[in-house]
């Protein structure tokens, strides 16, 4: 009964019917900088089933960039605050109806048990067997909280009153997830690229390739759900679509036809890796970047946020 | 204590001082921590003179807008916001066609007018996002931010299903209606409630402000004001998807959406944890797959 065609339904003024937050380019870096270093913990852990040599080259390198993307997004997190010097304050309670509550405490642990991979690894690198060990005991619980760190910011968005993200919780959680194991994986064959592990970079790409493939099915998925659910005009509005457009080419075309590319010539090309994996990590941050801004762009067109708060199906 | 010099001349107050519970005086409701207190909007009796939006930003010394005018009727405001707490919404309605229609029902038949308020839900999604716990819930069931903890996350503005909350560009904190929280604790009625000339704005305890106002409904209806509704009260447009009532709710006579409202609305905390565990199950089986990957690699040598 309650159901309407969406250009039926009344507006005030076409005026928004959400405030829209502040959040800009920072945001999208932090989503960013959390997956990648989620899906470098996550694949530092995969190391030790590979022999050992090759296996610990992998651990090594996703350990100290887990590090390093915890030590980039906690200040990208503080300094978007409106009030940065109070940035403390999102340790004064722990609220599990918040993402942004819980996100705090998964940074929080994410970066120590980082720094004691990375620690680890780095006494080990000199010779310290204990700092093998320790290296090797933070690594799972260091996993864990990457695996959190690679998709919680999509329930952080999901649970808001978005029109856009919350027409997707599942998916969009998912299709962050996909893509921190893609940028975490392209970042680490970089790597391997560069210190000259061949058959260490080609399995990872067979990761990068496989979680990318994933990432772009969920994106396609979740563009026919915005469709149903009447949220997509958002995503259809000039800047948005290019941005969305740009980063599916970067994220997912472009290094996919490089995998297909090199697998048909039948030879190993460090160029085509060089390449598939930087685009992979330049069109990881441009899908978050693009589902900040059309979520922000959702949120100022009301008839999106009455239809997907009751008039449209389900 | 001496005088302001414009008191100077003026003869005492024949009061000693302020009432002790001044809202039993002003709106019959005596004001006791534990209780749960909201606002009934009765937008039928609203004549758009905005006294309450003035009463609220003189009480809580909030800054004015720029003045501009926005061609929306007489609506200038635009919406709730950081520094706007009441705001009032007009609609001028015309019957088919854009021509007035001959007949015309009682009350507010062709312009509508509505004074929107922070509706203090239950749960309430901002508090419920607030990660430095700056949001609470007050003794008087009403949600306040609290200005020395708030760090301008700005995590409570996408939550709020209405479009009330916002943060602040001038001090970077978020900013909402209090209901009044210091003039409660004073036993004071809301500063938009004692302004309001009709009584359009009916402060007091919520069971008895939903009695009040179901009644009125019925009251309308005999009159011939089908088309009059609560939202947010219980079990009506405005309380759902998990949120159980708005302490702050409102007799509407057109759809929500003409108001700016939607009508069903939903409790953002409940898709955190799908959204979650879809998202660790989907890193788990690319982790499961990647693994699989890994050993089938080496196996081969």
């Amino acid at each position: 009964m309650s159901n309407r065609r969406k250009q039926d339904i009344p507006t005030y003024y076409d005026l928004p019917a959400l405030n829209t937050p502040h959040w800009d380019w920072r945001v999208s870096a932090y989503i960013f900088a959390a997956g990648l270093g989620g899906g470098t913990q996550l694949l530092a852990a995969l190391g030790e089933l590979l022999p050992r040599r090759e296996g610990q080259s992998i651990s090594r390198k996703g350990r100290y960039i887990s590090l390093l993307s915890a030590l980039v997004s906690a200040p990208l997190l503080i300094w978007d605050l409106k009030t940065p010097r109070r940035w403390y304050n999102m340790m004064r309670i722990f609220r599990i109806t918040s993402p942004m509550s819980f996100g705090s405490y998964l940074l929080t642990g994410f970066g120590a048990f980082s720094a004691m991979t990375a620690l680890g690894q780095w006494t080990a690198d000199r010779g310290s067997r204990l700092g093998d060990r320790l290296a090797r005991l933070a690594q799972w619980p260091a996993a864990l909280f990457g695996a959190g760190m690679s998709c919680y910011t999509g329930a952080l968005l999901s649970a808001t009153s978005n029109p856009l993200w919350t027409a997707a919780p599942r998916l969009l959680a998912a299709r962050l997830a996909a893509s921190a194991l893609a940028t975490g994986a392209a970042t680490l064959s970089l790597g391997e690229t560069l210190s000259g592990r061949r058959r260490n970079s080609s399995r990872l790409e067979g990761i990068a390739a496989l979680a990318t493939s994933a990432s772009l099915f969920l994106s396609l998925w979740s563009s026919r759900l915005y469709r149903r659910k009447g949220v997509h005009e958002a995503m259809e509005e000039q800047d948005i679509a290019a941005r969305e457009k740009a980063a599916l080419l970067v994220g997912h075309g472009v290094p996919l036809a490089c995998y297909a590319l090199a697998r048909l010539s039948g030879r190993r090309s460090d160029t085509l890796s060089i390449i598939a994996s930087l685009s992979t990590i330049a069109g990881g941050y441009m899908t978050r970047d693009a589902m900040l801004k059309g979520g922000l762009r959702s949120s100022r067109r009301p008839r999106d946020y009455f239809y997907i708060a009751g008039r449209g199906r389900d | 204590m001496t005088n302001h010099p414009r008191a100077q001349g003026e003869s005492r107050s024949i009061l000693a001082g302020p009432f002790d519970a001044e809202a039993e005086t002003t709106a019959g409701v005596r004001i006791e921590p534990g209780k749960n207190y909201g606002f009934f909007t009765d937008t039928t009796l609203c004549i758009g003179c905005k006294a309450c939006e003035v009463a609220c930003k003189e009480w809580n010394a909030l800054p004015s807008e720029e003045g501009k005018l926005s061609g929306h009727s007489y609506d200038n405001t635009g919406g709730l916001g950081a520094h706007t707490w009441r705001h009032v919404a007009f609609v001028e309605k015309s019957g088919p066609e854009g021509v007035r229609a001959p007949e015309q029902q009682p009350y507010q038949s062709s312009w509508l007018m509505m004074s929107d308020v922070c509706k203090h839900c239950s749960p309430a999604p901002c508090l419920e996002a607030c990660p430095t716990g700056a949001l609470f819930r007050t003794e008087f069931d009403t949600v306040v931010v609290q200005q020395d903890i708030c760090n301008g996350c700005g995590y409570c503005v996408p939550a709020c299903p209405f479009g009330v909350i916002d943060v602040s560009a001038d001090d970077g904190k978020a900013h909402k209606c209090t209901l009044c929280y210091d003039r409660l604790r004073a036993g004071q009625e809301p500063a938009c409630a004692k302004a309001c000339p009709t009584d359009s704005i009916q402060f007091g305890e919520v069971e008895e402000l939903e009695q009040r106002a179901s009644d009125r409904v019925d009251g309308l209806h005999r009159q011939g004001v089908e088309n009059a509704y609560l939202y947010g009260a219980r079990g009506s447009p405005g309380a759902t998807g998990g949120l159980e009532r708005l302490n702050a709710f409102f007799l509407l006579t057109d759809d929500p959406e003409v108001y700016n409202l939607p009508l069903r609305p939903s409790r953002p905390a409940s898709r955190a944890a799908p959204s979650l565990a879809a998202g660790l199950a989907t890193a788990a089986g690319l982790m499961a797959a990647a693994a699989f990957l890994f050993t089938r690699g080496h196996d081969h040598e």
